[in-house]
């Protein structure tokens, strides 16, 4: 950029890492050969960044890129500078105005005929956009604090994630995530998990229900028309945690749901939200309302999953232009119906167990859902305690975003991880429960990481635990 | 009063708010050009109820974190912002409503706002100064637009008793700077309050559908 700050931040310095990009384009992927999946090539990669910036801008961002007034009181709402105060560019107002400087410089008005005056700059080539990636995808979880503190309403969140996009459509991205966007636009969901291993877990998980309740009656069913609910996961679960799916069959069961699973469509997270990549959001999303549609479910219930939550319930109709046909719910809300419409009983002194409970961003801040899991843990643990701030208010695990996913910002991601780590010794809790996959790997970071005697559990795993199974649906 | 002062209460204070309207106009329409997406989703809220509540989110100290923790912060935004109403309201009574300043109590009230405002820039001046996230993020507009509202806020401390009698000096710079600041406001970060209600609309919206704002207000989705 003109005008260059010296930035004291290594996170800044990362390289570009296009090694596996490289390997895509050698493998001739179709995601790569047919334009979906962008890759990085040398050329005028500003003059294009700067032709999308002006083409994709809509109007909430171009107020929001307007708006600041440079107060700085989001600085202390944000984890990032808050574990590193004498660190200027750690504050979203700096994070935001990297983007926005480009802005005012090309499309505002001052900016393009007093650039000095605004502080507007351009970047100068593609080494620059990679300091932008850096800090746009290594220094902000896009946890939408700030823009909840901003006097003026200006959504850093929202900047940070449409600056993602216009960098992925140029392959200047982490490698983690041109990874994980290839297994999603590949396989259709972000883990590369075949439909032989999802098959093959969901019947593990089907005779290990058996096994528990006694009785062959338990069903995971797959395809299953005209069922009431469409339950769609996370593939972490087919992955690393199957006992999720086993919780929801369970519960599922002794509620008598009238359920299924697809064999395509099950994949409710979302990579697209994390890059930026409308089109990618789009289609995943789609392949979940289209499973719906095949299937004529009544509703979808998604596990838990924070970003999957966020984008299938919210943004991925925009993305898909694709009009809400049917409820599309998180499990924990269904939980809550089933606690309250008596379909199931709980007795919560199964989990004595001091609870606390971590909100996830995106659904506590870019949805709807605060106090539906302090309903459900408050019926299902003998012991539930709030961490403080919370809700709307509550810091992010700091695995959000899909930082989990960019290996190189994990230091900084870690430093930045002493407030959780001090909300949740404050607690006092054994288990610290979140509603969120992607929370979980990054609560059991910062536990490791800081030594805290905690384990993190989720709201299907206390609401199993604490599951009265009537005699009529056991053996 | 002087030719020159009644040209700088009358015609150029016109000519200035004139072109200011002009800018504002073009600059709406700046803004019209861009497009917003509708939502295609079930709303679990009330966009209304949540556009209203961000829009009076300047009236809730206790909405916000950050204002909730920094009452002193927040003293300084209304008696600042009260000061720049009360300067405003000045632009007008002097030329229009002279009479009104010719109760004493009045204008004791006027300056005191004007000069608690004063009062308050300059500690924003030196928070901006000092404070290093301001200082690694402030453009040279940041500080001019702040050092231009203390000098106007002082110029109108001295020219409310309006006693062009007394001397015009305090009155034609009161206005020479109105001027210069009705020219200047559009092409600066002043014009901040323009966008106020579109940021705040567009977020209250957003999150009032989803059910996010206010924080106390739940629909349920349909069945």
């Amino acid at each position: 950029m003109t005008r260059r700050r010296k930035v004291p931040s290594a996170v800044v310095d990362s390289p570009l890492d296009t090694r596996t990009q490289a390997k895509a384009k050698e493998d001739r992927l179709p995601s790569v050969e047919d334009g979906r999946l962008m890759t990085y090539e040398a050329g005028d990669n500003v003059g294009r960044f700067l032709a999308l910036l002006a083409g994709r801008i809509s109007r909430p961002l171009a107020v929001s890129m307007t708006a600041c007034v440079h107060c700085g009181l989001c600085a202390e709402s944000c984890h990032y500078f808050l574990t590193h105060p004498d660190d200027p560019t750690m504050t979203p107002v700096w994070k935001a105005d990297q983007i926005r400087k480009i802005f005012k410089r090309y499309v505002d008005w001052t900016g393009r005929i007093a650039p000095w005056w605004v502080k507007a700059a351009a970047p100068e080539g593609d080494e620059d956009l990679n300091r932008l990636k850096n800090i746009v995808f290594g220094s902000c979880s896009a946890c939408r604090r700030c823009t909840y503190n901003c006097p003026m309403g200006v959504d850093t969140g929202l900047l940070v994630r449409f600056t993602r996009g216009l960098l992925t459509e140029l392959g200047i991205v982490p490698e983690g995530v041109f990874n994980v966007s290839r297994d999603q636009w590949e396989t259709g969901n972000q883990m590369a998990v075949t439909e032989d291993d999802y098959l093959e877990t969901l019947a593990w998980m089907r005779d290990e229900v058996r096994t528990e309740l006694g009785t062959e009656a338990v069903e995971i069913p797959v395809d299953k028309p005209d069922c009431d609910v469409l339950y769609t996961i996370n593939p972490r679960e087919i992955k690393f945690d199957p006992r999720s799916i086993a919780y929801a069959a369970k519960i599922f069961h002794v509620a008598g749901e009238s359920w299924t699973m697809p064999k395509w469509g099950w994949d409710q997270t979302n990579f697209g939200l994390f890059s930026g990549d409308d089109r990618l959001g789009a289609y995943v999303a789609r392949n979940v309302y289209e499973a719906a549609d095949r299937l004529r479910a009544k509703r979808i219930v998604i596990s838990e999953c924070g970003h999957g939550y966020r984008s299938t319930r919210w943004e991925g109709y925009d993305w898909a232009g694709y009009d809400q046909k049917r409820p599309t719910e998180s499990v924990v809300v269904t939980l809550k119906r089933y606690l309250e419409e008596g379909r199931i009983d709980v007795d919560p002194s199964r989990n004595a167990e001091p609870v606390t409970f971590h909100d996830s961003c995106n659904i506590a801040r870019s949805g709807d859902l605060v106090e539906e899991p302090r309903e459900v843990l408050r019926r299902v643990c003998a012991d539930f305690r709030e961490m403080h701030p919370n809700r709307r208010e509550n810091f992010c695990c700091t695995g959000g975003g899909g930082l989990l996913s960019m290996a190189e910002y994990r230091p900084l991601r870690l430093e930045s991880a002493k407030i959780k780590a001090d909300q949740l010794r404050a607690t006092g809790a054994k288990l610290v429960c979140t509603m969120c996959h992607n929370c979980v790997d990054g609560l059991n970071d910062v536990i490791k990481h800081y030594q805290i005697p905690m384990k993190v559990v989720q709201v299907l795993e206390l609401v199993s635990n604490a599951l009265i199974v009537p005699p009529r649906r056991k053996a | 009063m002087s030719a020159l002062l009644r040209l700088f209460e009358n015609e150029v204070q016109i000519a200035a708010l004139s072109f200011m309207a002009v800018v504002y106009v073009v600059r709406l329409a700046w803004i019209f050009r861009f497009k917003t997406r509708r939502d295609r989703t079930f709303a679990a809220g009330d966009e209304r109820a949540g556009a209203g509540y961000s829009l009076m989110n300047i009236a809730m100290p206790g909405a916000m974190e950050s204002t909730r923790k920094r009452p002193f912060f927040y003293a300084q935004f209304v008696i600042f912002h009260l000061g720049v109403a009360a300067a405003i309201a000045g632009t007008f009574i002097i030329p229009y409503a002279p009479g009104l300043f010719r109760h004493a109590v009045l204008v004791r009230l006027f300056r005191a706002v004007v000069g608690a405002a004063f009062v308050v820039g300059l500690i924003r001046m030196g928070r901006r100064l000092t404070n290093p996230v301001l200082r690694t993020v402030s453009s040279p507009d940041d500080y001019f637009a702040l050092a231009l509202l203390i000098v106007w806020f002082a110029a109108a401390v001295l020219a409310m008793p309006n006693r062009p009698e007394q001397g015009e000096a305090p009155l034609i710079a009161y206005f020479g700077l109105t001027a210069f600041f009705l020219v200047y406001v559009p092409f600066s970060k002043i014009c901040h309050y323009l966008y106020y209600p579109f940021t705040r609309y567009y977020l209250g919206r957003s999150l009032g559908h989803r059910g996010a704002l206010p924080p106390a207000v739940k629909a349920k989705e349909p069945a």
